[in-house]
Parts: structure tokens; C-alpha cells; sequence
């Protein structure tokens, strides 16, 4: 199994970030973390990186515990992609995706063949190979965005975690990404777990869905599963209804405008 | 900022060897040039070993000395300057602003505050201190002082900027416990301390080239292992872990390299303040967007500043010299002042 985790538990100080929360990857699926905000879909993929350490539980890649593991064996695994990451403005396209292939070239090894073609397929793949010598600060947003997804796909990593990558960017963006994510999974067998907001696309893009509240997982499962189930509109606390659109098309929530109150 | 450059940059080749030269001239320079007129031919003379004995002393025992010395202080104090804004992401930070300069300063005072116990000399007996044990104490106190500013940094999980801060603050607090040392003092420690404290290339001897030697080397020829860290360490934590990096072994790393370079080099020279931020924002500038080329100007501008420096205070003062750390000063503000102009 590519990556799997259970009973992870994280604490900021003394509140309970994440409680008992479990999931199991199988390669090329893709898997959306839903959730109000501080519902611990950040904290439930910064474990999953390894970048913070849970106080119980353990997460695994291919069954190796990443506890165990270093940070260059882990990058050689999994990209992890944070929200709203920052780099030196005066950084070029390039260059950032140049450092995706750290964990492969370490400290000395000079970048061959095999560097410079990940690192175009990576530029190629989120459409950014003629923009390459443009620095961080000349980007549109959605631009910035992709650049750091192409930095993620240069470190060709087998499981892909994505923090927001749809946030910030207009809906064309939107897709795209969406697009790529899709693409990845099921060209490259890539496993993807990524935090979104927006419950019509979660459900348009995942194999499955992990809703979270309070740092619980409330639902793990298919997104047809979810839609009837009812949680959305009561994690959420809002009042609206799944329709189906088109035969064959995901169910799509329609929300109402009005704030549920309890 | 430094980077690996993708291999479709052409470098701006034009610039190190224009820097090179500029270095070369400088150096050139302050052989020829000092408080005591000698003939070109004499000098000249003396490199082919038949130098009259006065111009040998000149030359060999008092003005190389001291251009090697300020050369190897120069270099260190860029480097240090850039490692340590790089991985604060500060351009601001600056071993003298950040408590290393002030732990030396410390611990130069402690120590002349010491020896005068032991060593009991005369009134005003400068000769008698062991001054030679100077760059000692003060790479003892630069290196302490970078030790806190590291444990409280990894203790309290601080940001760069709170890092940065917290080094000022230390700095702060050193500097005030040596200054209150140095007013209960006699004036035979005071007038060591205070040359000491202007950042001064005044009777640098060979011992104090040997001195550096260890060092200025050692961090050129570690640049290459520290240099993909360096640039990883421009990133968010998350960000470089997530690329694969141990970052805080190498951060630790680094702020350890540029904490043994800075502090030795305040220990040989004093505190000369600016070269560990001007040269590094310089180097910068002239390379543009040509990041491979920031380290390698950083070195040779860092060497050019101090030997300039040096030569500018000893011409414009003739026998009472100005301190090449206020020479550096001067100019040195002006210059950060356009630069952070043009700096968006």
C-alpha cells in the first residue's frame, strides 16, 4: 500500500488537532480531504508528510513507518505541496523546479539526464515551459500556483499531497489543476490526497472522499456515498440538496444562501 | 539569493573579472600606497629581495600583514553576512547587528579585564597585555553568543524574523554588559579596547593572517557542501523538508559556519561593521538575476571593501589613522542606502 496512516492524534499545545484519524491510499487513487476550516485537513496532511509528528498512531509508506525514515527518503516518495508556500521573489520558474530534484541529486551529484528530463516534463505538464525564466514576483497568482505544482512533479514522487491547490486561482485555473491531478493519477498511477474547498469539484475529481470536523473523520468513502448520507449540510451547517445533473454526471450540491442555525 | 543556475544561463561573465581586477588593483594598491612614502623602485626592490632593510620591515612586517589579514577578515565577513541573511530570509541580518560582534566584544572585555589581574603590569603598559590571545577570546565570545541565539531559536521554535530579532536583542544585551565593563576602566585596557572595538587593521601581524588562515579557506572550500542547503534554506521549513531537506541540521550547519567566520574574523580585526551586509547586497546587485555568480562576487567584494577601507583610513589619516570599521561605515551606508533603492 503506498501510504496509509491510523490512529494518528496531533496536539497543538493542548487542543486535540486531529483525533484517531485513519486512511489507506491504493496507488493511483485520488482522495479529497473535506472540511469546515480547522477541521484539521492541514494538520491530517502535514502529518501525513511527515512534517509534524503525531503523538499517537503512525503513517506509512510501503509499510516502512515515516518516522523511520529521512527527509530526502521521504521526498523520493512523496511531494507534499503546503498552502501558500513562499519563495525568494527574485526565483525563476526554473529555478524552483530545479529544487524539486534535491531529494534525487542531494548535496553533490550534478543534475543529469534523467534531472533535466523530469524537470521539463514537470514544466511541460503544468504548462509553464515558456514562462520558465520568468522570477516568482512576474506571476499571476494562478501562474505562482502551477509553478510550485510543477516543483512538486519534478521531485517525481509516487504519492502527491496537495494543500488547497485550487485556492486563489479562477475557475479556468481551477480545472486545470483538476485536470492534472486526474491526469496523473491515472497516467502515471500517481496517489493523490489533497484539501479543497469546494465540495462540487471534491466529488467531481476523488475515488474518495475523507470528511473531517473537529479534527474527527466523520466519513470515508465513495463520493456518491457521501452526497447521500446527509454530513455535508450538517458538518457545514448550511441547507441545500444534491441534484443530479445529467445521468452520468457526479451529484452536485446545490447550496442555499441562507446559514443553517442550530 | 544563490541558486543553481538551469544550464540554458549565460553568466554575466563580464562582471567577477572586472570585480577580480578592481581586487587585484586594490591590493596592488595598498602595497605602493601607505603613511610612509616610499619610492616605487623600493618597493619593487623589496619583492626581489634586495630591499633596503627599512623598506623590507615596511613592507613585509607591517603592510602585508595587515593586507592579508583585512583580506581574509573581508572575505569572511561576506560570507558569513550572506550565509546568514539567506537563511534568516533577511536582508537585513548581519553578524555585527546579530550578537556575534557583541559576544566577541564581551568576551575581549572579560578577558582584558582578567589578564590585568594577572598580569599585573604598569600604568598605561599596553605592551604587556596579552594582546596576542585577542582573536582568541573574541572567536570564543562570537561563537557563544551564536550558540544562544541557535538553542533560543530551536527551543522556541522561532520564525526567521524572530530570529533575527532575537540576535539584535542578545546582541543588545552584550554589547550594554561590555560597554558597563569597560566605564569602571583605566585607561591602558580602555585604549586597547576601544582600537579594538572601532574594527581596526592597526598593527596586524602576521599572527593574526595565521590566525584566519584556518578559517577563511576552510569556509570557501565548505561552500560547495553547504550550497545546495543554502539555497533550500530560502524556502518556508515546511517547504525545504518537503524537497527533502534535514533543515535543521542545516540550518545548524550553516548558522555554525557563518558564526565561526564572523566571529573569528571580529576576534583578528574587531568589529567592522557593514561588510557582512553591505558586500553580500552588493554582490547582488551586480549579478542580477545570475545567482551562481552572488557567492563568488560576494568573496572578491568582501576582500575589495576591507582593503580599500584599510587604505582609505591610513591615507586620510597619516599617522593617526582612522579605524578601517569606520571608514567602512561611511561608506558603506551610502552605498546600502542606493542599493535598497533599487531593491524592489
Amino acid at each position: 500500500m503506498p501510504l496509509s496512516c491510523s490512529q494518528l492524534s496531533v496536539f497543538y499545545g493542548r487542543r486535540k488537532a486531529l483525533s484517531g484519524f485513519g486512511l489507506a491510499m491504493q496507488k493511483g487513487e485520488i482522495r479529497t480531504l473535506i472540511g469546515p476550516n480547522g477541521s484539521g485537513k492541514s494538520t491530517a496532511l502535514q502529518a501525513l508528510a511527515g512534517l509534524i509528528a503525531p503523538a499517537e498512531g503512525k503513517v506509512t509508506i510501503e509499510d516502512v513507518s515515516v518516522a523511520t525514515m529521512s527527509r530526502r527518503a521521504i521526498a523520493k516518495k512523496l511531494a507534499f505541496l503546503p498552502q501558500q508556500p513562499s519563495a525568494p521573489d527574485e526565483m525563476t520558474i526554473a529555478q524552483l523546479v530545479r529544487q524539486g530534484r534535491f531529494a534525487h541529486v542531494g548535496l553533490f551529484r550534478s543534475y543529469d539526464r534523467r534531472d533535466e528530463e523530469a524537470i521539463e516534463w514537470a514544466l511541460e505538464s503544468t504548462g509553464l515551459s515558456s514562462l520558465a525564466d520568468r522570477t516568482l514576483q512576474e506571476l499571476s497568482g494562478g501562474e505562482r500556483q502551477r509553478a510550485w505544482i510543477s516543483a512538486a512533479l519534478a521531485q517525481e514522487a509516487g504519492i502527491l499531497l496537495l494543500d488547497e491547490p485550487t485556492s486563489f486561482l479562477d475557475i479556468g485555473y481551477q480545472v486545470e489543476v483538476l485536470d492534472l491531478v486526474h491526469r496523473l493519477s491515472r497516467e502515471r498511477g500517481v496517489t493523490i490526497i489533497m484539501a479543497i474547498h469546494d465540495i462540487n469539484q471534491a466529488i467531481a475529481v476523488s475515488d474518495r472522499i475523507s470528511l473531517l470536523e473537529k479534527g474527527e473523520l466523520r466519513f470515508d468513502g465513495e463520493p456518491r456515498a457521501l452526497a447521500e448520507s446527509g454530513l455535508i449540510e450538517r458538518t457545514f451547517r448550511v441547507k441545500g440538496r444534491f441534484v443530479q445533473v445529467s445521468p452520468d454526471a457526479p451529484p452536485h450540491f446545490d447550496v442555499e444562501l441562507k446559514r443553517l442555525s442550530h | 539569493m544563490i541558486m543553481d543556475a538551469p544550464a540554458t544561463y549565460l553568466p554575466r561573465r563580464g562582471m567577477l573579472p572586472i570585480v577580480i581586477v578592481i581586487a587585484l588593483l586594490s591590493l596592488i594598491a595598498s602595497i605602493f600606497l601607505g603613511v610612509v612614502d616610499l619610492p616605487v623602485a623600493d618597493v619593487l626592490a623589496v619583492f626581489s629581495g634586495k630591499g633596503s632593510p627599512e623598506a623590507q620591515s615596511i613592507i613585509l612586517d607591517i603592510r602585508l600583514p595587515r593586507i592579508v589579514t583585512g583580506i581574509l577578515a573581508g572575505i569572511q565577513f561576506g560570507i558569513a553576512g550572506l550565509l546568514l541573511q539567506t537563511i534568516t530570509r533577511n536582508p537585513l541580518a548581519d553578524p555585527s547587528l546579530m550578537g556575534v560582534s557583541q559576544g566577541a566584544t564581551l568576551t575581549v572585555t572579560l578577558f582584558l579585564l582578567f589578564t590585568v589581574y594577572i598580569f599585573n603590569p604598569g600604568e598605561n603598559t599596553v605592551a604587556e597585555l596579552p594582546i596576542a590571545w585577542l582573536p582568541v577570546a573574541g572567536l570564543a565570545g562570537g561563537m557563544i553568543a551564536g550558540g544562544i541565539i541557535y538553542l533560543l531559536a530551536f527551543r522556541l521554535e522561532l520564525s526567521p524574523l524572530r530570529i533575527t530579532l532575537c540576535g539584535v536583542a542578545i546582541g543588545a544585551v552584550l554589547h550594554a554588559l561590555a560597554v558597563g565593563l569597560i566605564a569602571g576602566w583605566g585607561s591602558a585596557r580602555s585604549e586597547i579596547i576601544l582600537e579594538w572595538l572601532s574594527g581596526s587593521l592597526y598593527a596586524r601581524t602576521w599572527d593574526h593572517a595565521l590566525f584566519l588562515l584556518p578559517f577563511a579557506p576552510a569556509g570557501l572550500l565548505g561552500l560547495p557542501v553547504i550550497y545546495r542547503p543554502v539555497v533550500m534554506l530560502q524556502f518556508d521549513a515546511q517547504v525545504a523538508r518537503s524537497f527533502g531537506l534535514a533543515y535543521r541540521r542545516q540550518f545548524s550547519v550553516v548558522l555554525l559556519v557563518s558564526c565561526a567566520l564572523a566571529a573569528s574574523a571580529v576576534g583578528a580585526v574587531g568589529p567592522i561593521v557593514f561588510v557582512g551586509l553591505v558586500v553580500p547586497h552588493l554582490a547582488r546587485f551586480l549579478a542580477g538575476r545570475h545567482f551562481p555568480l552572488v557567492l563568488p562576487l560576494t568573496v572578491v567584494l568582501g576582500a575589495i571593501f576591507v582593503t580599500l577601507g584599510d587604505l582609505i583610513g591610513r591615507l586620510a589619516g597619516q599617522a593617526e589613522e582612522v579605524p578601517i570599521g569606520v571608514v567602512t561605515a561611511i561608506v558603506g551606508v551610502p552605498v546600502l542606502l542606493v542599493l535598497l533603492r533599487k531593491i524592489p
